[in-house]
């Protein structure tokens, strides 16, 4: 990271093959759409590029700073397609289709995620309606109201269901030593 | 209302982190962000802890167009970025038409200020605005159609600002031109309204991968639907110049 802030163009496409494929798919989870999420990853690049010389690496690991990147530009890009499909009279359906191409959904890439980092067991103790909601904010960058509409559950509920599976998420990762 | 609280900070980081956090909450949390380092430390110890649930997605392999668009957008010849965000647009035009470019581009954004809702521009605060607008005139340089779609939207609307005459039997389509490459149609115009009317129909592909390199757009009275690599008609009923705003 410290040569691609210093404008190292080999250092900058070693970075890119080494994440790009890890970081496509965390965009197309949130995008649905292949399309979309290459074009958000190259804006991502592009940022990385631009900014390297801000990254702290005391503050954030390098994939931690290129996942946020990406998933707050996938956000952004899945809310703003969202506002034009809401002002226009013909729909295209793609932004509603959450299906995979490879068929995992939110609650599975979640449950895969766990028992990568090995807190799936402590992370049992959520009920389905906590998982659901935590796995839909974080793979498909939906806030509260669309949680609560997906889950067909009052506002304060999903809010509640949220809250619940990040307090467990912070306090498994620390019984696992593996966050602060 | 003391934000920097360890446990109100933590609960609006992990808002913030997660991307759950919208509105005037999102601009004030980012505002702290800027000031307070104990937030942007927060936020950041929240981003480590979500981002091992990103450790079970599947990695997917990007397309290899996507390097050499990134390498192509970063490093080409400073020449070109120096050149101005419109200087693609005075290399369309030659001498002799860089008159009624002009002509169409001032009109175009005077219709465009003066009436958005004409040609369906929401405000700003509302929606996206369009990128793409392009002004068709007819055999007598008089404006006919107003054409306009998102940036990344595959919505194109299509505003009559004075008849159209699409025989029986027949069919208008709209032909994109780019700077370098040859003509392509773009899609079958539905049956166009009365005019100040709108028409919104669906593009083949998102504006910015169909007009980034157009300049100019015309559209056809034709009897059968184009097939692709088809050659495009001697004459046009409109054509016009199409202008990226943003």
């Amino acid at each position: 990271m410290s040569q691609v802030a210093l404008r190292d163009r080999s250092a900058f496409e070693q970075l890119y093959r080494a994440t790009s494929a890890h970081l496509l798919g965390v965009a197309f989870r949130i995008l649905s759409n292949r399309d979309r999420a290459e074009e958000v990853l190259q804006e991502a690049f592009m940022n990385v590029w631009n900014s390297a010389g801000g990254y702290n690496p005391g503050v954030a690991t390098p994939m931690t700073w290129l996942i946020n990147i990406v998933r707050n530009k996938a956000i952004d890009a899945v809310r703003s397609g969202k506002t034009e499909r809401n002002s226009t009279v013909a729909l295209d359906d793609e932004g509603m289709d959450v299906a995979d191409a490879d068929g995992l959904q939110p609650q599975e890439l979640l449950d895969e995620s766990l028992v990568k980092v090995n807190i799936d067991r402590c992370m049992s103790e959520l009920n389905p309606s906590q998982r659901q909601a935590l796995a839909l904010a974080y793979y498909r960058g939906m806030v509260h109201t669309d949680i609560a509409a997906a889950l067909n559950a009052p506002l304060g509920t999903a809010k509640a269901w949220v809250r619940r599976g990040l307090d467990k998420l912070k306090s498994c990762l620390e019984a696992a030593g593996l966050a602060a | 209302m003391n934000y920097l609280l360890p446990e109100r900070l933590d609960r609006l980081a992990r808002e913030y982190a997660l991307g759950t956090m919208t509105g005037r909450a999102k601009r004030r949390f980012e505002k702290l962000l800027r000031d307070a380092p104990p937030a942007m430390h927060a936020v950041a110890a929240w981003q480590e802890r979500f981002s091992v649930l990103a450790a079970g997605v599947p990695a997917m392999q990007p397309r290899e167009q996507v390097w050499s668009g990134l390498e192509q957008r970063l490093f080409t010849p400073a020449k070109t970025a120096a050149r101005g965000p419109l200087q693609w647009l005075w290399d369309l035009l030659s001498v002799r038409t860089l008159g009624s470019a002009l002509a169409g581009i001032v009109l175009c954004v005077i219709v465009l200020r003066s009436q958005p809702g004409l040609v369906g521009l929401e405000t700003p605060s509302e929606t996206l605005p369009a990128s793409y607008v392009g002004l068709l005139l007819d055999a007598n340089g008089k404006p006919t159609v107003l054409a306009n779609s998102r940036r990344h939207g595959r919505q194109m609307t299509v505003k009559v600002l004075q008849p159209l005459v699409v025989p029986a039997g027949k069919l208008a389509r709209l032909w994109a031109f780019p700077a370098n490459g040859a003509p392509f149609p773009v899609a079958v115009l539905p049956r166009l309204p009365a005019v100040k009317e709108s028409v919104s129909f669906t593009l083949p592909d998102e504006s910015e991968k169909l007009f980034a390199n157009v300049g100019r757009l015309a559209v056809s009275i034709d009897d059968a639907p184009a097939r692709p690599g088809d050659a495009p008609p001697a004459e046009f009923a409109l054509s016009g110049h199409c202008v990226k705003l943003w």
